[in-house]
């Protein structure tokens, strides 16, 4: 089930990206594993917990799961049914995995818009105007850069934030803005992705965007010496 | 009738080839611009309160990654010799040993895919050795391995839980009868096929080999310890030592240590050359290298790439389900059913009939995800038990994944197997019967799942 069929040629720079993202999905879900373990132990044995704990790992919960959608998209691992465009010739397949990727660009597109407007009040920044598109920004929407994380500490990296987003009142936990702000990155990314693959589609190199089970098959046959039919 | 727009889109898109998590998430998108004020900016939040404001969610990485961990090989191995020394010498020994193994196997993980892959790999090359039929063999283990997701711990049983509101470790007791009733009735089918055929038998080899199968997979069989007491506690002594979430992050840490340091299956002292894995006096320094090693990076990063795909599809269900409980459909159909005079059993009926469509195209946790919220407060005015419900549904995922054309187990048991899709299908149809007589048992006779959550744990209070 792990394995995608990447049949394109990998540059030096396509080989550290997939290093470099492949590495972040690991350590977070280790990370997150080990404060959950960590939290337990000290709970039982020193009767004492890390009280922002739970918090930070459901902060990473969702870093990793937004981080990994794009990288889905580039490997081409979304699941999805292909028991319909399996049974068209291949011109009607190019049609259909045309529209799937107008689907998702607009996914995407509209994941965007509503990241950032979602994010910019925490940044003390300004949301986008319109409903479906964004039109130019919106004025006078309420600051919501005091808000701060429930139980997360602050940390001294983060601490130019105060002058620079909370009129230089300091903060005693960590602004929501710094969680907050994987939405807008990883919905850039996968927006990156998605463009991507949607121009492999048109020039002919990617045939889906979801994970193909029947070449699937063929791989993992070739790889077990049983090729018979 | 918006609503049928709605859903007709997302089959559409569906159907065209989009990948499930966009396709409820563009439809519900579009849906909420086109006919409510609800703006794009919380549609962004509820897909990042998905999991962030999620703890139940949260034991599934965990559950998937101790999944992960135990998969590495060694334990499906020795899981299956203790399994042949136990059942071996019956008639059809090798499948029933085989369907043993992966009842046992699910007990560590909670997904069936992985228990296909587990045990599949090993016995059903196995089995073919033996003279069996390659169907035969990919048959049982397709669907023996769906038995994934009912005996605990469960994906699918957590993903319910969330939806609902109710208990994971009701869900999770609820499963247990069920399970080996599921187990046992496809264990039986073998036995008087195998009669019948006059299958090969193996040879008993005695208590000893019990024993010394059993000494060796005992650090994997002690996974199941750790997460029953973990989540039960021992009866008479103490309550509860962890919630679900915990006892998966201390599942996947145990698993990881077992496979690193005790059968050195991966890591820094597994064995490389043929001589044989490494001793850790020899080696010490493997206690901090073993975190940072190839094979370590490597299985979390698979067990995160899954968890990203499922969890991609069930945020957008999510977001989905919000939009059905906004515009107040659940009770809405909660009213037409109840007004159309439905009892309890044409209501159950139904609900079976609807999985089943919706398991023929859906990934069971996104379907249970949408589904759930649908029918749970009419089962509820009915008087049906919720966890009851619960299994019910379980059961139907478990058919799904064994029907074409999305049954996630005949993609990997036709990868295992090394047969066309097709085949895979034909050979699952004569247990896929043994599963459907077991639903039915399950619908209508509610005790299967409700004695033990109830006996344990007291009566199910609904609070809503």
């Amino acid at each position: 089930m792990t394995h995608t069929q990447d049949k394109l040629p990998q540059t030096p720079m396509a080989r550290f990206f997939d290093g470099l993202e492949e590495n972040i999905i690991a350590g977070i879900l280790g990370v997150m594993t080990l404060i959950t373990f960590v939290n337990v132990v000290l709970r039982y044995v020193f009767n004492h917990s890390l009280i922002w704990g739970l918090e930070v790992v459901l902060i990473l919960f969702a870093w990793l799961v937004l981080l990994g959608i794009s990288y889905g998209f580039k490997k081409t691992s979304h699941l999805g049914v292909d028991a319909v465009i399996n049974m068209l010739p291949s011109r009607g397949q190019r049609v259909l995995a045309i529209i799937s990727a107008i689907a998702c660009l607009a996914y995407a597109g509209l994941l965007m818009k509503g990241a950032w407007d979602y994010w910019a009040p925490f940044a003390a920044l300004q949301p986008t105007e319109g409903r479906w598109f964004p039109l130019g920004f919106t004025e006078n929407v309420r600051d919501r850069a005091f808000y701060v994380t429930d139980q997360v500490p602050m940390l001294g990296i983060f601490r130019w934030l105060e002058d620079a987003i909370n009129y230089g009142d300091s903060y005693d936990k960590l602004p929501r803005v710094v969680p907050y702000a994987i939405l807008p990155f990883s919905a850039a990314l996968i927006l990156l992705r998605v463009v991507q693959a949607t121009i492999r589609i048109l020039q002919g190199k990617q045939h889906s965007l979801i994970v193909s089970h029947e070449a699937e098959d063929e791989v993992e046959r070739v790889a077990h010496g049983e090729y018979e039919e | 009738m918006d609503v049928v727009f709605l859903f007709v889109m997302v089959i559409g898109l569906l159907l065209i080839g989009v990948p499930i998590a966009v396709s409820l998430g563009l439809s519900s998108m579009i849906f909420l611009l086109v006919f409510s004020d609800t703006s794009l900016a919380s549609v962004a939040q509820s897909l990042y309160q998905a999991m962030a404001g999620h703890y139940t969610l949260l034991a599934i990485p965990f559950f998937i990654l101790a999944s992960s961990f135990m998969s590495t090989g060694g334990v499906a191995k020795r899981i299956v010799r203790f399994a042949i020394a136990c059942v071996g010498h019956f008639h059809g020994g090798l499948a029933i040993a085989g369907v043993f193994a992966c009842m046992i196997f699910a007990a560590l993980s909670g997904s069936s895919p992985a228990t296909v892959v587990a045990i599949g790999s090993i016995v059903i090359a196995a089995m073919r050795q033996m003279g069996y039929t390659k169907d035969f063999a990919a048959g049982v283990i397709a669907n023996a391995g769906t038995l994934g997701i009912l005996i605990p711990p469960s994906i699918v049983m957590v993903v319910y839980a969330s939806a609902t509101d109710v208990s994971v470790g009701r869900m999770f007791l609820a499963g247990v009868i069920p399970g080996l009733l599921a187990g046992t009735m496809l264990m039986l089918a073998i036995y008087v096929i195998a009669r019948i055929k006059k299958l090969p038998k193996g040879e008993w080899a005695g208590w000893g080999e019990i024993g010394s199968a059993f000494r060796e997979a005992f650090w994997g069989l002690m996974l199941i310890v750790i997460i029953m007491v973990g989540i039960y506690g021992v009866p008479g002594l103490t309550g509860a030592i962890f919630t679900p979430t915990e006892a998966a992050a201390v599942a996947s840490i145990y698993a990881f240590l077992v496979a690193s340091f005790v059968y050195r299956d991966m890591g820094p002292l597994a064995d490389r050359d043929g001589t044989g894995p490494t001793s850790l006096m020899a080696k010490p320094q493997a206690l901090v290298t073993a975190f940072f090693h190839k094979d370590t990076r490597h299985t979390l990063f698979d067990a995160g790439k899954l968890t990203i795909m499922l969890m991609f599809i069930i945020a957008n269900a999510l977001i989905l389900k919000h939009v059905l409980t906004d515009e107040q459909i659940p009770q809405q159909i909660a009213q037409a059913m109840l007004s159309a005079g439905f009892g309890k059993i044409m209501f159950l009926v139904m609900v079976n009939v609807i999985l089943l469509i919706g398991g023929q195209f859906m990934e069971p946790s996104g379907l249970i995800v949408i589904v759930a919220p649908l029918v749970f407060p009419i089962a509820i005015e009915l008087g049906v038990d919720p966890i009851h419900l619960g299994i019910i549904m379980v059961v139907n995922m478990e058919i799904g994944m064994i029907t074409p054309p999305v049954g996630l187990n005949l993609f990997v048991t036709s990868g295992v197997a090394g047969m066309p899709m097709m085949a895979v299908v034909r050979a699952a149809l004569p247990f896929l019967a043994i599963l459907f007589v077991f639903l039915i048992l399950v619908t209508y006779v509610p005790w299967i799942s409700t004695y033990l959550p109830t006996t344990l744990m007291g009566p199910e209070i609904i609070t809503n």
